[in-house]
């Protein structure tokens, strides 16, 4: 992970800022950065979204394919994840870098997203133990500015939001068997329920406080922090510590409920944005990557 | 899984003038593996697309193709107007827009897209027409202009998108020429289309737009446009009844989908010549094993036209028939709909062969036909019947007020549908060739049935042509040997202006013989790919006719830049020998070289020096050193076994003024024919080792497999009967018992035995080396053989000096040529044109033949019987090369008593035994009784048989003919 030298009395500047709920960029221990979501960027994805927190820029791109449903569940399509980190990002990216951080952020993406309470996996099935849509979403980390897991998140909900998955249907012969075929209007296409898809909120214990989107500076001063998925109702779907140090239960309380208050609150104004660019349809000013 | 995305930056390129915006294409697609993929590509929409016409002020072009008085005298338009067809109206009436009162029209890019998609023949018709300079036809690029390009919209299909884009352009065009107007012309645009709704929002949308029918009407000028118009849907069907007669074909995705499953099959319709109720589809199956299946009956044809691609299905096994013997001719246009009349003549079951029906047309073959039509009985009537001059074909039922003209034209005919509740195909008349028996028409139509491009070369393939006047440069002369020095001559037939190849022959230093095979240099000037190249591709030979000929490569290089003329300096490709005495090649090289022929002449004027022994010049010389060396390469050749066949070839002489043919003879050789023919050879078999040793995989080359035996059984049969024995175990057991082959007082018997040898010979094909493992050439007994010595008039020789020229390092190479599976479907092409193209001369020798004896009225000739059939004899008339039937059982009168014997063969009518080989003699006429087949008929004079020959008329040009029965 990208990480800062912060020298002694750096440290304790951020841990009595902190302590006074006053941190060094202004903001409350609750509050986020100012955040940018940009849907559409890439246009040979299926869905795909840019986020921007601080400094910290992902973007998120969906591909559809069909694939062949899990022997398990028949009747469900899935999701795979593949978390590039861009030696854009940060020089220790380079080269294989960047390999470890991409799996550990995988492999949380896949618990938080892979399930049928976040997303409607049977809709992703196409015919029952045989054809079904696989969803990849490649994430692109393009800058690191602290806070991967709640930007990632943000932009994996947009993205799928985003999504257009073509509209197919089946047709059978009489010998029984089966042919996918593929409406010609590009416009006929079905969308993904992301209502009930959490977003990821990273709660990083600094002092004896916690504070939410901690920058990199004051991830440096935090020994352990709290990853917790919340849905809009404020449902926690999936918590994980991470860090070397410790945490005692009451603060792992507090944490947790401090975090669904943020979810929750982070959820409405995500939905309605998303929703308001949705509605400008062709009339959409492309910011992109220049802008 | 890794998917990798390609950031581009978004170009947003400003310059003074030209602004380009970038807008995505998306479609989605299905992969072949049944995957879906999203495609996205870019689109650059710019400002600076002009309108092309002359009126505008506004854009700033170099050129207009659209006239400031774009005047086409119609009723419904006075003013001067642009024409915008869309898609169906170019698809349908092609006919029409060729026609070339149709002028100043607007092909918007929408509109030659979805035609190129739909209908490739149409698209290469409509190309042509544009690069035509007085048809003043625009191509306007709506899809890339910023003003008329628009996307689709949810909701919306690809077509209503399509009459969208047009409608859009339509509006801009209309804007626009009338801001830019200067001198009021009141210039408009008119859009033409067939589609009802597409007509409708049209207007809503203020634009002028009239139904391409509706427009045609108007133009007073020109009623007879009318006929080329093709029969749109609504028309239809107030013409025919509402009786379903067919049963509907299936979609194309339900025929896949069989195919697939194996419940139909896929082949080729192929309808029978002799019963219009009968036919068959070719199915190809995996490697050799290939079926048919027949069908029969209307329904079970179920529409389908010869040469369709159809999809089959199999009738269950109790239902199969075996093919019917009769013969059927669809006579009458009033017993339109007795449809029922299929023959229910089941035959024993042991002939039975497969039987189904069509259920789906995957393929439609149609072109337009040439034929005659039928005037319907009723007078006011604007539909008539056309019968097709190829029995295999449908009548097709056209609309025209033109009837009285055209009856007794050969007249062209294309289809446009055939509705299931029709008996007859749809079609529109197309054009007139002229009338029926008239020499310029028969020669087009045979050229027409005969499928041979015959077009005048197009614009496209003329700019590819070298700019006159043409000299040679000092760079080709530094990559070429200069030869010009050497006595190089050619020997042609005489009035040949395409002089592929000149020889050469002198003597060495070391006492041997330098010997020389000077070929055009074609593949210089036509370069791989261009539309030069591709048309010469296409067309794959020169097709000479009597009195005409149809070339390969445009009149200036066949019979200028390419052809070896004397006493100037032309490109040549050759291929020269180190030879001792004893004719046997010592060294053999090829070069590009440059040569200057010293005498360009015919057969007659080389065996003339030759065996004129005063004269004494360089030229004379080398031809008798060539005449020598080939006569012991004849020898050499003719020990190994290659084989002379006998075929007689005409040679009409013909008027100079009329062009009638006033003579006919018989070809004759002469020695220097056969020296020119033995370097030709030696040349190919050189050139075809050479290019096959530097590419065993894709060499061009040439075959003559040897025949089965069994097709040597009547030549057999035939020698046995005047006790001659015939060896066919190999070509060389065949060519030593040919030539000791005598009957005595029977002079004419060794030549009638080489015609029917030559008859029982297989096709030579060309092939490619990497697709076949048997290179034989049977004919020429040599073990490899290609064709390289003719390359103004074969396109197989261009190949061959293109892979010759890559070998010796004087020219590069490209894909195309060293990909063995596209020089096979070059080859497959090539065979098919030589094919054809030997049909049309034949055909045209037939007619030519049939000129001649129309003019001579009857004539009584000598002739022998060549094969025996079990009603009839064929004769053979050495006199004019020409071969007729003498049928036994006419229609009308009683048969005589016929018996067959299959194993002479012989056959006896009433008391007269006719063996092959008897001498008989026949009366020859012109049968007229039927315009689209006329034949020459022959009747039996002697042998005299009561009640079958017929007295000997007076032979005289005044001899009136007599009625022929038929």
């Amino acid at each position: 992970m990208a990480t800062v030298q912060v020298s002694e009395a750096e440290k304790v500047y951020i841990l009595h800022g902190i302590r006074d709920d006053l941190r060094v960029d202004g903001r409350g221990c609750e509050d986020y950065r100012h955040m940018e979501i940009e849907t559409d960027v890439v246009s040979n994805t299926d869905g795909s979204a840019k986020v921007t927190l601080g400094h910290t820029v992902v973007l998120v791109g969906i591909k559809t394919e069909i694939g062949k449903p899990r022997p398990m569940l028949p009747d469900e399509g899935y999701l795979e994840f593949f978390v590039d980190c861009s030696a854009n990002a940060t020089p220790e990216f380079e080269g294989r870098g960047g390999e470890e951080l991409g799996t550990e952020l995988s492999n949380t993406l896949y618990k938080v997203f892979n399930n049928k309470h976040s997303v409607d996996l049977k809709s992703l099935c196409i015919s029952a133990g045989e054809h079904c849509w696989v969803l990849y979403v490649d994430v692109l980390l393009l800058q690191c500015d602290g806070n991967l897991y709640d930007a990632i998140s943000v932009a994996i909900k947009a993205a799928l939001f985003n999504t257009k998955i073509p509209r197919v249907h089946i047709s059978a012969d009489e010998e029984g068997g089966k042919e996918i075929e593929l409406s010609d209007d590009p416009y006929d296409c079905m969308r993904l329920n992301v209502e009930n898809m959490p977003c990821i909120v990273t709660l990083c214990k600094v002092g004896h406080r916690h504070v939410v989107d901690a920058t990199l500076q004051e991830k440096a001063c935090s020994v352990a922090s709290l990853i917790i998925a919340v849905t809009h109702k404020g449902t926690v779907t999936c918590a994980r510590k991470v860090g070397g140090g410790s945490l005692d239960p009451e603060s792992i309380f507090e944490m947790t409920e401090a975090g669904k208050r943020v979810g929750k609150a982070l959820h409405a104004p995500l939905m309605k944005l998303l929703q308001q660019e949705e509605s400008l349809g062709k009339t959409q000013q492309k910011v992109g990557f220049l802008g | 899984m890794k998917t990798q995305y390609c950031f581009k930056k978004r170009l947003r390129l400003y310059s003074l003038f030209i602004v380009v915006m970038l807008k995505s294409k998306t479609f989605v697609k299905k992969t072949r593996s049944g995957g879906v993929m999203k495609i996205v590509r870019e689109h650059y929409l710019r400002d600076d697309i002009w309108c092309g016409s002359e009126v505008c002020t506004e854009c700033k072009q170099e050129s207009t193709v659209l006239q400031r008085d774009a005047c086409i005298e119609s009723s419904l338009c006075s003013y001067p107007h642009y024409l915008i067809p869309d898609t169906n109206v170019v698809l349908h009436q092609i006919d029409v827009l060729e026609d070339p009162v149709i002028r100043n029209v607007i092909i918007l890019q929408t509109v030659l897209q979805e035609v190129r998609h739909r209908s490739a023949p149409v698209y290469k018709r409509l190309k042509d027409i544009v690069h035509e300079k007085e048809k003043h036809f625009y191509t306007f690029t709506n899809e890339h202009h910023r003003e008329t390009f628009i996307e689709r919209e949810p909701g919306e299909s690809a077509n209503d998108r399509n009459d969208r884009a047009i409608r859009m352009a339509s509006k801009w065009y209309s804007q626009h020429l009338k801001t830019s107007e200067t001198g009021a012309d009141g210039l408009k645009v008119v859009l033409l289309t067939n589609d009802q709704g597409n007509k409708q929002k049209a207007e809503d949308n203020g634009l002028l737009v009239y139904k391409c029918e509706e427009y045609i009407k108007s133009l007073i000028a020109n009623p007879e446009l009318v006929d080329h118009l093709a029969l749109s849907n609504d028309e239809k069907n107030e013409i025919t009844s509402s009786k379903v007669l067919f049963p509907e074909h299936l979609p194309l995705s339900k025929i896949q989908a069989g195919i697939k499953s194996g419940s139909f099959l896929q082949g080729t319709f192929r309808a029978s010549r002799d019963n219009y109720l009968e036919a068959t589809v070719f199915v190809q199956g995996e490697g050799e094993d290939s079926t048919e299946v027949l069908l029969q009956g209307l329904q079970n044809l179920n529409r389908a036209v010869h040469q369709d691609v159809v999809a089959v299905q199999l009738l269950p096994r109790d239902q199969w028939v075996a093919p019917s013997s009769v013969v059927l001719q669809d006579e009458g246009a009033a017993k339109d709909d007795n449809a029922e009349e299929e023959d229910e003549e089941k035959e024993t079951s042991f002939s039975v062969k497969p039987t189904g029906k069509v259920v789906g047309i995957i393929k439609r073959s149609w072109r337009p036909f040439c034929g005659m039509l039928n005037v319907a009985q009723i007078k006011e009537s604007t539909r008539h019947l056309f019968t097709p001059a190829d029995r295999r074909i449908p009548r097709i039922r056209i609309e025209t007020r033109q009837a009285a003209t055209l009856a007794g034209q050969r007249i062209m005919v294309a289809i446009d549908g055939w509705p299931k509740h029709s008996r007859y195909p749809n079609g529109h008349f197309v054009r007139s060739l002229g009338s029926a028996g008239e020499k310029d028409t028969e020669q087009e139509v045979l050229l027409l049935e005969h499928d041979v491009p015959h077009q005048a070369f197009s614009q496209a393939v003329l700019s590819f042509l070298p700019k006159m006047p043409w000299a040679i440069t000092p760079e080709d002369m530094v990559r070429r040997e200069d030869l010009r020095n050497l006595t190089v001559c050619s020997v042609d037939p005489p009035g040949c202006t395409d002089i592929d190849d000149a020889l050469h022959c002198r003597e060495l230093e070391n006492g041997n013989l330098e010997v020389g095979v000077h070929i055009a240099d074609v593949s210089h000037f036509i370069r791989p790919g261009n539309a030069l190249d591709k048309e010469a591709a296409n067309r794959g030979t020169t097709v000479y006719l009597c009195g005409k000929r149809i070339d390969m490569v445009p009149e200036l290089l066949s019979s200028n830049l390419c052809s070896l003329r004397s006493n100037v300096e032309r490109l040549a490709f050759s291929c020269i020998w180190e030879m001792n005495h004893k004719a046997e090649i010592l060294k053999t090289r090829f070069t590009k070289s440059v040569i200057n022929s010293k005498a360009s002449l015919t057969y007659a004027e080389a065996q003339m020096r030759i065996d004129d022994t005063s004269m004494n010049d360089d030229i004379t010389n080398s031809l008798r050193g060539l005449n020598k060396l080939a006569k012991i390469l004849k020898k050499q050749r003719i020990e190994k076994g290659a084989l002379t066949l006998s075929s007689l070839e005409v040679r009409f002489h013909i008027d100079s003024e009329t062009h009638d043919p006033i003579d006919l003879q018989t070809k004759e050789l002469m020695e220097t024919n056969s020296m020119v023919e033995e370097f030709m050879l030696l040349a190919n078999i050189s050139v075809a080792q050479k290019i096959y040793d530097e590419f065993p995989d894709c060499a061009m080359l040439r075959k003559h497999p040897p025949p089965p035996p069994s097709n040597y059984d009547i030549l057999l049969k035939a020698a046995k009967s005047k006790e001659v024995e015939i060896h066919t175990d190999s070509a060389k057991a065949l060519a030593d018992s040919l030539d000791v082959a005598k009957v005595d007082g029977f002079p004419y018997f060794n030549t009638l035995l080489r015609i029917l040898a030559t008859r029982c010979m297989m096709q030579a094909v060309y092939f490619c080396s990497g697709m076949d493992s048997d290179f034989h050439h049977y004919g020429l007994a040599s073990p490899i053989y290609t064709h390289f010595t003719s390359p103004i008039r074969r396109y197989a020789d261009i190949i061959v000096h293109r892979l010759l020229a890559v070998a010796i390092g004087a020219d590069s190479t490209y894909p195309d040529l060293m990909d063995k599976h596209k020089q096979s479907a070059l080859s497959n092409n090539l065979n098919y044109r030589h094919k054809m193209s030997q049909y049309a001369q034949r055909a045209s020798v037939a007619f030519h033949t049939q000129l001649f004896f129309k003019s001579r009225g009857i004539l009584n000739e000598e002739g022998f019987v060549l094969f025996v059939r079990k009603n009839a004899i064929i004769v053979l008339i050495p006199k004019f090369g020409l071969e007729g039937t003498v049928f036994f059982d006419t229609k009308d009168k009683a048969a005589p008593n016929l018996v067959f014997d299959e194993e002479v063969p012989s056959l006896k009518v009433e008391e007269h035994t006719f063996c092959i080989f008897d001498k008989v003699k026949v009366t020859i006429s012109l049968d007229a009784s039927n315009v689209q087949h006329q034949k020459i008929r022959m009747a039996l004079i002697e042998p005299v048989i009561p009640g079958v020959s017929v007295p000997a008329p007076d032979v005289g040009p005044q001899a009136k003919k007599p009625k022929l029965d038929r």
